[in-house]
């Protein structure tokens, strides 16, 4: 009787040490929270689903990127319980996590769904009620770095994050060896023409303005 | 007439401006009778870190945690006990607090099945990731994740880490890499016998293989798959986002050495390369699979407790400035595969710093010290990561070597400088016995590489690779080494390796040593410099109104 008591003790343990935080051999979800509402919310105002697939091969489609999220970027209505669905197609880990949630109900602010290797998991979290951009990234060493960059709208978003493949433009761009085109040399010529054309017309303008008329 | 008066002219402009430019002060100054003052250096506190913060003290002490032995480690920043009990025992049979200290995956060191029931588990997964320190990143100047080998120098860095779960950084505020994350490539212990899976999960964007150097491994598994980590041999180089799992079942002990083995000029020396060792079979020899950290091992195998007091690895490696440069201009892995592979020249170029352990002097103070007390007997596997070779030095001691590249020597060498070739490692016994031969008594005793390039830092001195051997008596509470030399507070600026601080700014006789004040330029210099120019003005002026005026 004592050994089944001891042992359903021994599994509630870490549950109740690390709430909204479950881990195996195969996934970890740290600060999963599918009831407790952020402050501003008076109630969840709907549920989402979102499928987020994570792989080298969603970064194919983006020159110089070798890591990628299916999607770059998500938009949520305020308040709204968002589960998400996460996929993994690597046989390294991957993470979804989220970055900027109210830290009283997220530890450090952020929600993550780690996956081992291929497979998934899937986890909730509550949406705060403000206008914001919040940061969904790969945080294993260079994953951002290389690729693995999102973004999460609520009510819009208050701007659009650096570095999403395909979306929005580096804060640092790599710089690329320069080759000139027959069109960027066709382009050049053309320019140089104008700019006489320009002076010529700028005499003629000068001199349309300054000579009496007859 | 005309002609002759602006050839004048023109002669006396050119010989007023030569004049003017040769008398002009020039970059120095030669004193008089008396040199310029010193310039006193006053640390900014800001700017200067402690020798020793480390908010875990309680890990320095003897422990058992979860049942594991755990040895003392009185030195500064001792390795996580709670990692050690994690892989001694495998992070599949650890309780969950426990794990939960150490960031390690679940499956990172799986151990099972005690087939010859001898008491300990015989069938040991370990898992291996990539991580890359002080990378460049497309959002923004800085390097992540961060990683100092000294105050103030981020190089970049290549390792293999125990296969992790979470955050590579501390956290989301502080970028700095995540204690498990550090070089060296931490130190692999199998047991003789064992049948070893070691999986590398290529979590880099650059292909990787594992090549177990020296470990008795067949060049190919029962499916046919290339078992030696060799891409122009045996198998394709592991791309980003695969893993490959390789299959041991080591009949000889000894200390080996896993690596890298592609492009091996630049991934190896990156730092894919780390020790492997092989321990003896022996009942009930739990082991310590990982030894992540500062070299102590903190529960050493049954076969080494037999015959030492205690056991240290000492990985020494070496970095170019110019081979990691890429990892830290470019983001897009194409730029940095066409800067490592076919820019950068191994053969033009020289190694800038020098790691013992994953740091270089001062922070080697910290947590590579080896903490000796009188008539021990201490095994310390060496292993020299350099693309040269290296003369490993002890001060106060004669070290016996008694195997090379995990073989026995015939005839043990005692002597106070050991060779060691690339990639070569030397098992050393560092006998404390105060017998004017193995020992010359207790003290602070330096512990270096003696080709002098490895004791400095870019170029700055003392830096690199010097580490100490340190008496117990000579180690105060906190860690810190009782040292009676020079002040080494300037060593622990971040300006001291970037060559912005006198090397002797807080010796005592600093007016001495200390970078000299500047000296006003040379009066008589001024003055005759700036009359050639005033003639040039003057003569110009002249010339251009004679020029003017109608002839």
């Amino acid at each position: 009787m004592i050994r089944p008591v001891l042992l359903i003790l021994f599994l509630w343990l870490p549950v109740a040490a690390f709430p909204g935080h479950r881990m195996d051999m195969d996934s970890m979800v740290m600060n999963e929270n599918p009831t407790r509402l952020p402050q501003g919310c008076a109630g969840i105002a709907g549920d989402r689903t979102i499928t987020v697939r994570a792989g080298r091969k969603y970064a194919k489609p983006f020159p110089g990127v070798v890591f990628a999220y299916d999607r770059r970027s998500w938009e949520v209505a305020p308040c709204t319980r968002l589960t998400v669905r996460f996929i993994n197609e690597d046989h390294i880990r991957h993470q979804f996590m989220v970055h900027g949630l109210p830290p009283d109900l997220y530890p450090m602010g952020m929600f993550t769904i780690e996956v081992s290797g291929p497979g998934e998991e899937t986890a909730s979290f509550i949406l705060p009620p403000y206008k914001k951009t919040y940061l969904v990234h790969c945080d294993i060493a260079q994953h951002t770095e290389h690729g693995m960059k999102a973004q999460l709208k609520v009510a819009g978003g208050d701007g659009d994050l650096a570095s999403l493949p395909g979306l929005t433009k580096p804060v640092r761009p790599d710089r690329y060896p320069t080759r000139w085109t027959g069109r960027s040399l066709l382009l050049l010529a053309l320019a140089l023409i104008a700019g006489a054309a320009l002076v010529w017309l700028g005499r003629w303008l000068i001199r349309a303005m300054t000579e009496d008329q007859p | 007439m005309k002609w002759l008066r602006l050839s004048a002219y023109l002669v006396g402009i050119g010989c007023s401006l030569l004049a003017a430019w040769w008398l002009f002060p020039g970059k120095t100054t030669e004193a008089g009778v008396t040199a310029p003052p010193s310039r006193k250096w006053v640390p900014s506190l800001s700017e200067t870190e402690e020798f020793c913060r480390f908010d875990h003290p309680e890990w320095r002490r003897a422990q058992t945690i979860e049942g594991v032995e755990i040895a003392a480690d009185p030195e500064c920043r001792p390795d996580n006990p709670y990692l050690v009990a994690a892989v001694v025992k495998g992070t599949n049979r650890v309780t969950m607090p426990t794990l939960m200290k150490t960031r390690l995956a679940m499956d990172a060191v799986v151990k099972e099945n005690d087939r010859d029931g001898d008491g300990d588990p015989d069938v040991i997964h370990i898992r291996l990731e990539v991580g890359e320190l002080n990378g460049s990143t497309p959002d923004g100047d800085f390097l992540i994740p961060g990683y100092r080998i000294a105050p103030g120098l981020t190089p970049g860095l290549w390792v293999f880490v125990p296969k992790m779960r979470g955050m590579a950084t501390v956290d989301a505020v502080n970028l700095d890499a995540a204690p498990l994350l550090r070089a060296p490539s931490p130190p692999i212990r199998v047991e003789q016998g064992d049948t070893v899976y070691l999986t590398l999960e290529n979590t880099h964007y650059l292909p990787h293989t594992i090549h177990l150097h020296g470990v008795d491994h067949p060049y190919r598994q029962a499916d046919g798959q290339g078992n030696d980590g060799v891409p122009i041999t045996s198998e394709k180089p592991l791309l980003p986002g695969e893993r490959r799992t390789y299959m041991i079942q080591p009949r000889r002990a000894g200390t080996m050495l896993y690596h890298c083995h592609v492009q091996t000029d630049k991934h190896m020396l990156m730092g894919l390369q780390g020790l492997f060792i092989v321990e003896e079979n022996r009942p009930d020899n739990w082991l310590q699979t990982f030894n992540v950290g500062g070299g102590k091992v903190r529960h050493p195998s049954r076969a080494v407790r037999e015959k030492y007091d205690q056991e240290y690895d000492l990985h020494y490696q070496s970095l170019d400035k110019e081979r990691y440069r890429p990892i830290q201009e470019y983001n897009d892995p194409r730029l940095v595969a066409k800067g490592m592979n076919r820019d950068y020249d191994i053969t033009d170029n020289e190694e800038d710093f020098f790691l013992l352990n994953g740091r270089a002097f001062p922070y080697t103070l910290r947590d590579s010290l080896i903490v000796v007390e009188p008539e021990q007997k201490i095994l310390l596997r060496v292993v020299n990561g350099h693309p040269h070779s290296l003369g490993l030095h002890l001060h106060g001691h004669k070290a016996t070597a008694i195997a090379a590249d995990g073989v026995p020597l015939a005839q043990p060498v005692t002597r106070d400088v050991h060779a060691l070739a690339p990639a070569q490692r030397l098992d050393l016994v560092l006998d404390t016995h105060d017998d004017g031969l193995h020992s010359f008594g207790q003290g602070v005793w330096l512990m270096h590489d003696h080709a002098e390039k490895s004791v400095t830092s870019d170029g700055v001195g003392p830096g690199g690779d010097i580490g100490m051997v340190v008496y117990r008596q000579y180690l105060g509470d906190d860690g810190i080494p009782k040292l009676q030399g020079m002040d080494l507070t300037p060593f622990f600026n971040l300006g001291m390796f970037r060559k912005q601080i006198p090397v002797w700014a807080r010796s005592e006789a600093w007016e001495i040593f200390s970078d000299t004040g500047p000296l006003p330029p040379d009066t008589l210099r001024v003055i005759l410099s700036g009359i050639s120019l005033g003639l040039a003005l003057g003569l110009t002026w002249a010339c251009w109104r004679r020029g003017r005026q109608p002839s």
